[in-house]
């Protein structure tokens, strides 16, 4: 296998676990982390098609995705924090409150 | 004199403001100096059609964040047709409610509000290019706001006029987007046909699409047609200015103005006909179930813009202009006639007060059957005959099912002025004491009319004349039928049969005994299409249950899908 292949196999890979981790978890902050990994197999794939492809600024794009995900953890933690002090129950679905 | 037109929008702003500032002092004749700028707007324009030529008005660069954001201004013979239509319903209407508003303690405010809708009227006529139309566009939509919601005290009328602003709003904002997307140098609205302009995004079928949007929310066409009927809140010469005869028919105006990029999108065209003859028929259907007399009226404009924006979708846009021209004519006659009654009957507007109501007031009686026949199409005696069959007979040779729809329409059109007429001015009298006669009140109403009635009788004969003069902003357009032809005459005689029969039916005296029988059956419709909306959004709000991971499983499941189609696809 290529090494382009191994990355590419990584970034699905780690997209699986991911979106896996999200569908299965009930804990706000597991669920956060999962998404985390998505992000990363995603941010993995724009740096191996910036080196395939021999861009550079799509490079940057990257850096912009981790900022992205940084301030998206700092307000995910938070709302898991209010919502663990409001409910007690560290469960997504049980803090349902909307009767559609 | 079309240098001078092109500056139109001026002419009543001398009016507005001693007005405002309340000359003359004396209230009784709060208004007077208003008079002089519609009259002098229709002596300009007439001359400047007569004399013919163009002119045109630019400032570069002066809205620098749109495309084309320089001020222009033309006038040509289209203009002057549209302006000479507006100075002549503008000058009758104001007289005419130098009696109606006689009593009203906010007269000066009326007419200070008239003035500035006759300013942005003009301005929207005079429009060279998308952004100085958008400002006449968004113009009216505010007077017309103002002025619905008149009698500030009164209950609804302040909805009402929220209404008009929200279904403009929806026009303005596709008029918006139109300015923004038309590349640089694509010229002005005239040319908005060439390459250059098809070349934006989009191409021609985005930017005829978008231009309908607008004008359909300004003529109340199709589901946008909801804030006509509730802007009767309005005082009743404004239903007949703004919305029977001008503002209303500024849509087919940009439509006419702009059909040779109509042509170039052939789909459009056919949505726009489609459009206007289902909105037709539907508010010929609903004015005949209406229990308040100026409604009942409303739904009919409704039903005739429907008529005009089916001429121009079929590829006739001559003939929706046409029909603008003598309707403006015929339908302010029918509105202010219809005044004259529920001004004597104290602003009662209900059908079952105005019953019979209409035999005391001589100008009403005749302005408003002479407004009936030129509205169903008489042949050779009134104008609507010439330019409702020119319509029908245009759809039929290109769009056969349209025409024949069209044609049969006619018996609807019939019906429901027939009812209208019979109820008010035929019937027996309900109650004769809910009369009161104000001569020095009804003496401008009457005689203001008299000129609407010469109007609907004979512009028809116009027709040939105006098309001539208009093939140098319009090109070359469709020749129109001679009158009187077989789809004229069948036409009419649809017309009268349901005039008469809707006349025998409301005269029989069990129709007086529940006036309000039918009144809420086309509601019931509505209801309907509401309770279905309701029924739809209850079961699908279920989806939205709060629980977090069913969402997340919702968009995985979504993402998925999405990827295997595109994969499946290629």
């Amino acid at each position: 296998m290529s090494s382009e292949g191994l990355v590419l196999a990584t970034a699905v890979g780690l997209f699986a676990i991911g979106s896996v981790g999200a569908l299965l978890h009930r804990h706000p902050v597991a669920m956060l982390m999962s998404i985390e990994v998505m992000l990363n197999a995603a941010n993995l794939l724009i740096v191996l098609g910036a080196r395939v492809r021999g861009l550079a600024d799509a490079e940057s794009a990257a850096l912009i995705v981790l900022v992205l995900a940084a301030a998206e953890a700092v307000i995910g933690l938070g709302l898991a924090l209010a919502l663990f002090r409001r409910k007690l129950v560290p469960d997504i679905d049980e803090a349902a409150e909307v009767r559609g | 004199m079309m240098g001078l037109l092109a500056w139109a929008w001026v002419f009543t702003l001398p009016g507005l403001v001693l007005t405002a500032l309340g000359v003359p002092r004396d209230r009784r004749y709060a208004g007077y100096a208003s008079l002089a700028g519609p009259v002098v707007l229709l002596v300009v324009a007439v001359v400047a059609l007569l004399g013919g030529g163009s002119s045109s008005v630019a400032f570069e660069n002066w809205l620098p964040f749109l495309p084309d954001g320089a001020y222009r201004a033309l006038a040509d013979e289209l203009s002057a047709l549209m302006l000479a239509i507006l100075g002549f319903v503008a000058a009758v209407v104001y007289v005419y409610s130098l009696g109606y508003m006689a009593d009203d303690p906010g007269k000066r405010r009326f007419f200070v509000y008239l003035d500035l809708f006759v300013a942005s009227m003009a301005l929207l006529v005079l429009a060279g290019n998308l952004a100085v139309l958008l400002i006449g566009w968004t113009g009216v939509g505010i007077s017309s706001f103002l002025l619905i919601s008149f009698w500030r005290d009164r209950p609804g009328t302040l909805s009402a006029g929220l209404q008009a602003l929200a279904a403009n709003a929806v026009g303005d904002g596709a008029l918006l987007l139109a300015a923004s997307i038309v590349p640089t140098g694509c010229g002005p609205l005239v040319t908005l046909s060439t390459q250059q302009c098809a070349a934006g995004p989009g191409g021609a079928e985005l930017l005829a699409l978008l231009l309908f949007i607008a004008a359909a929310a300004k003529s109340a066409q199709g589901p946008l047609y909801f804030w006509l009927p509730n802007a009767m809140a309005g005082p009743t010469p404004i239903s007949a200015l703004i919305h029977a005869a001008t503002m209303v028919a500024a849509g087919v105006y940009v439509l006419v103005r702009t059909h040779a990029l109509l042509e170039l999108a052939p789909q459009v065209s056919l949505a726009i006909a489609i459009i206007g003859t289902a909105t037709a028929i539907a508010a010929s259907l609903a004015s005949v179930f209406q229990a308040n007399f100026k409604k009942g009226i409303a739904y009919s404009t409704i039903a005739q813009l429907g008529y005009m924006f089916a001429g121009v979708g079929v590829g006739a846009p001559f003939t929706g202009l046409f029909h603008l021209f003598t309707h403006a004519s015929f339908k302010a006659l029918l509105f202010l006639a219809a005044g004259i009654v529920i001004h004597g009957a104290g602003g009662r507007e209900s059908l079952a007060e105005l019953r019979g109501l209409g035999r005391f007031f001589a100008f009403s009686l005749w302005g408003f059957l002479i407004g009936s026949l030129a509205l169903i199409g008489t042949p050779l005696v009134t104008a609507g005959s010439f330019s409702k069959d020119a319509i029908i007979d245009a759809a039929l040779a290109n769009q056969p099912v349209i025409g024949w729809i069209l044609l049969l329409g006619v018996t609807m059109t019939g019906l429901y002025i027939g009812r209208l007429f019979g109820i008010v001015y035929l019937a027996p009298a309900a109650d004769q004491h809910a009369v009161h006669h104000d001569p020095s009140a009804e003496r401008p109403m009457n005689w203001s009319i008299v000129p609407l009635m010469l109007g609907s009788i004979v512009l028809g004969y116009l027709g040939n004349w105006l098309r001539t003069v208009l093939s140098g902003p319009l090109g070359p357009m469709e020749p129109l039928p001679p009158v009187p032809n077989l789809t004229g005459g069948l036409a009419f005689t649809l017309g009268a049969l349901g005039f008469v029969v809707a006349v025998w039916y409301v005269r029989r005296p069990e129709y007086a005994a529940a006036p309000g029988e039918t009144s809420y059956r086309a509601d019931a419709w509505v209801r309907a299409i509401a309770d279905a909306g309701y029924a739809a959004s209850a079961s699908l709000s279920r989806i939205q249950s709060g629980v977090l991971t069913r969402y997340v499983f919702g968009s995985v499941v979504a993402v998925a899908a999405i990827l295997l189609i595109r994969v499946s696809l290629r």
